[in-house]
């Protein structure tokens, strides 16, 4: 059979959702996706100084001159230079690019307009860091954006996936693509149905993890011992069996409070009712905050020394920014640097001859 | 004709009977024995100087202590270019993405909604969704395209038994999966 199981799988999932008339979620999502399509594809990148003062560019493009501020990804406002552009392609499809650029005197001004930031991305904090530390030999430079977690009850991502998996989860697009058609496509076709699936385990666990905690906090001080954080997360694997074999009908099963019989007893599904279903809004408020994703890129002063982006062909670093990444956990992207301190280099040079010749005139003197 | 000796053996002569009167004897003599104390005094100088700048090797707990530090030197030397070698190898392993890299929504970022979608009890947060008119047109654009390659998808199973077969096989394995409350 020439047909590949994941083709017939793909086949099977439509089949299945048109044959229970799913165009209601079919439509939805294709009105996320169409709602997307209004903001721009941005990239930013940071150029570091030694002084701890930081070159900020943007980049966005879009294909159609809209740069509504209230859809950008990241802090931007009439205070950056700005070079408009407009690109055709082969084909004649045109896209409008924005530039814009901005010195930041220190890390602190940086974040004030994170913090003052009213674009797409406002509800989700970030902030940068920058660090010098001096070595004698060399100085040592490090930035850092960091972006806060989503959920306060997920599991960290690291739990289910190995290294490989990891690298291949925090990839660029791009990357997973070149990847999954190139050499070894087997191998890595695999590898992202491995990391997909985890990942679909992983998302399952955390909205229940989150709905536990959540819930918990609703009816601290009101329910028994049974509806405790530590009861209910001890129960937390029967919890996901039952959301996993009733997925299909999940919401109208919740809705008579079906799902809630089975997960917290009779009783208690009758008197927390309200309180179950404030807590699956939350979780479902935490899961779809606003996000829109971008890509951010770092330059460091001198010889980079250590990182956890990926470096891209002009030899800058570069991290994609997905809402996935800080589900659980914070993101990080980080990048080290050096320069050395040639006085610091000279004047040890210098020491070391000074002690070396001591030593040896007092052993000619001896004998 | 004179030959060169007796040339020379004249002016030898004449040098010798005409020597310089000396005055002042003593002066001579003490400008010599002067020049003599200083370049005495000099060479005492430069060995003063080397004395007192390598002195401290006479001195065992300054001798020690310099030798200390100068070890140290060169193990923190070696210790930091060695981590930083090390650092910068691992990096120059890292993949090279190959060109900027895009934004994009994947088709996993869709299907990681769907997950959370269904997982969360088919709802969305409630906000108010603007929708201009041209998503509006490219929306329902969208579904009659959806449409039609359901019908088209409808097709192709229906043309291919062994498809249809299979694709109700699984369901009905599926559905046997499924527990309903």
């Amino acid at each position: 059979m020439k047909r590949s199981w994941s083709k017939i799988i793909a086949l099977k999932l439509i089949y299945e959702a048109m044959k229970r008339n799913k165009i209601k979620l079919i439509i939805s999502i294709v009105l996320m996706i169409v709602v997307s399509c209004d903001e721009p594809e941005t990239v930013v990148t940071n150029y570091v100084h030694p002084d701890g003062s930081i070159t900020r560019k943007i980049e966005m493009r879009n294909n159609e001159n809209s740069f509504k501020k209230s859809g950008l990804q990241v802090p931007f406002d009439e205070t950056w230079n700005v070079r408009d552009s407009i690109e055709i392609n082969k084909k004649g499809d045109t896209t409008w690019v924005k530039r814009g650029a901005k010195e930041f005197k220190n890390i602190e001004e940086l974040n004030l307009a994170y913090k003052a930031d009213s674009g797409a991305n406002k509800k989700i904090l970030r902030k940068a860091g920058f660090r010098k530390s001096f070595k004698w030999f060399n100085t040592e430079y490090r930035f850092s954006e960091n972006i806060d977690k989503k959920l306060s009850f997920g599991y960290p991502v690291t739990d289910y996936l190995n290294s490989e998996e990891l690298l291949f989860f925090y990839s660029p697009e791009r990357v997973k693509q070149a990847k999954e058609s190139g050499p070894d496509s087997l191998k890595f076709k695999a590898l992202s149905d491995s990391v997909k699936h985890k990942t679909d385990t992983w998302n399952t666990k955390n909205i229940v993890s989150e709905w536990i905690g959540e819930f918990s906090k609703l009816t601290a001080g009101k329910a028994g011992d049974d509806l405790t954080y530590g009861s209910l997360k001890a129960r937390q694997d029967e919890f996901i069996k039952i959301v996993e074999l009733n997925d299909e009908k999940f919401d109208s099963l919740w809705k008579k409070g079906i799902i809630l019989k089975k997960l917290i007893g009779e009783g208690n599904a009758m008197k927390y009712k309200t309180e179950a279903d404030s807590a699956l809004s939350l979780v479902t408020e935490s899961y779809f905050v606003n996000f829109k994703e971008y890509s951010v890129r770092i330059v460091m002063p001198g010889k980079l020394i250590g990182t956890n982006g990926f470096i891209d062909t002009c030899k800058v670093l570069l991290w994609p920014v997905k809402s996935d990444f800080f589900l659980t956990e914070p993101y990080e992207m980080w990048a080290e640097s050096k320069i050395p301190n040639m006085w610091a280099w000279f004047v040890s040079g210098l020491f070391l001859i000074f002690v070396l010749t001591g030593v040896i005139m007092r052993v000619i003197k001896r004998g | 004709m004179k030959t060169e000796s007796e040339k020379y053996n004249k002016v030898l002569k004449i040098l010798r009977n005409s020597r310089p009167q000396l005055d002042s004897t003593g002066d001579i003599e003490r400008e010599v024995i002067n020049k003599i104390a200083r370049a005495h005094q000099n060479r005492l100088n430069l060995s003063e100087i080397i004395d007192f700048l390598f002195g401290w090797v006479y001195i065992g707990w300054v001798r020690r202590s310099l030798i200390t530090a100068s070890v140290i030197l060169v193990l923190v030397f070696v210790y930091q270019q060695g981590v930083i070698l090390k650092r910068i190898d691992l990096i120059s392993r890292q993949t090279v993405v190959t060109n900027k890299e895009i934004v994009s929504t994947p088709t996993d970022e869709i299907e990681k909604l769907l997950l959370v979608y269904k997982n969360s009890g088919r709802r969305f947060p409630s906000k108010t969704i603007t929708i201009s008119e041209k998503e509006m047109k490219d929306l329902l654009e969208s579904v009659k395209e959806l449409q039609i390659k359901y019908k088209d998808l409808e097709n192709l199973i229906e043309g291919d038994p062994e498809l249809k077969k299979l694709i109700e096989k699984k369901l009905v394995e599926n559905n046997r999966v499924k527990t309903n409350l």
